[in-house]
């Protein structure tokens, strides 16, 4: 299973802070992201946001970098600390 | 005693507590005789609503949401590149999270080196790469209202890497 943390915004617009997804069929962040989008209208349109930041283990990725069973995944909006 | 260290110290918290700007000072001065530099930044919460028109200056609250784990090893790989790039001595940074009220502290960044120049360049080089890699997020709200807005990323937040 992978482990899928939301943040923010994005945790508000879907209401939704974390959930496990079986890791078949899933060889990429960006392959994670398109199946969560197709769990209804506003995941949709929550994922599709460009401006979106993703982390594989707690490590700033991309779309392209692999993931397998046991990792931390996190899509959050970009980040306004300091 | 072996001869001297020459790793840096790297001190690095993520709290919901407030801190002590003095004594921080303190302890990155503490038994540091090698270092006759230290710069220091201190991030305040702003009274927004002091700023707009129509509201009366009713204190405001900023939310501050924090990924924990990923927050702390970011701010360490931070302060990490800054230990690598400048003679550095010691290296605290301090971020709260959790409710902060208009005029209380939110980020500390402590430097000390041999150098003025590195530990004016190494704390600003921390608090810029903290603003646009560290994962933490503001939110606004009037005191009283329970709705709040989430602070945009502002592009010139990107841009302030680019001179490093």
């Amino acid at each position: 299973m992978i482990k899928v943390l939301f943040f923010a915004s994005l945790r508000e617009q879907l209401d939704c802070d974390a959930l496990e997804v079986a890791v078949d069929g899933l060889s990429t962040v960006g392959d994670l992201r398109q199946q969560l989008a197709g769990k209804g209208a506003v995941w949709q349109t929550a994922l599709a946001d460009e401006r979106l930041q993703v982390a594989l283990n707690q490590q700033l990725s991309s779309a392209d970098a692999v993931v397998s069973d046991g990792d931390e995944v996190a899509f959050f909006p970009p980040v306004t600390g300091g | 005693m072996s001869t001297a260290d020459l790793s840096p110290s790297i001190s690095i918290a993520v709290q919901p507590e407030g801190f002590d700007p003095g004594v921080e000072y303190q302890q990155l001065r503490s038994t540091n005789h090698a270092d006759g530099a230290t710069a220091m930044f201190v991030g305040n919460v702003r009274d927004i609503s002091s700023a707009s028109i129509g509201h009366k200056a009713a204190a405001s609250v900023l939310e501050l949401e924090h990924y924990p784990g990923m927050a702390e090893s970011a701010l360490t790989a931070i302060a990490r590149a800054a230990a690598d790039r400048w003679p550095l001595g010691r290296v605290r940074v301090i971020h709260r999270y959790g409710p902060l009220k208009a005029g209380e502290e939110i980020v500390f960044v402590g430097v000390t080196s041999p150098h003025r120049q590195a530990a004016f360049d190494a704390c600003a080089y921390i608090m810029d790469f903290l603003k646009s890699r560290a994962p933490f997020w503001k939110k606004e709200r009037a005191a009283g209202e329970m709705e709040g807005n989430w602070v945009e990323a502002r592009n010139s937040d990107e841009d302030a890497l680019k001179k490093w």
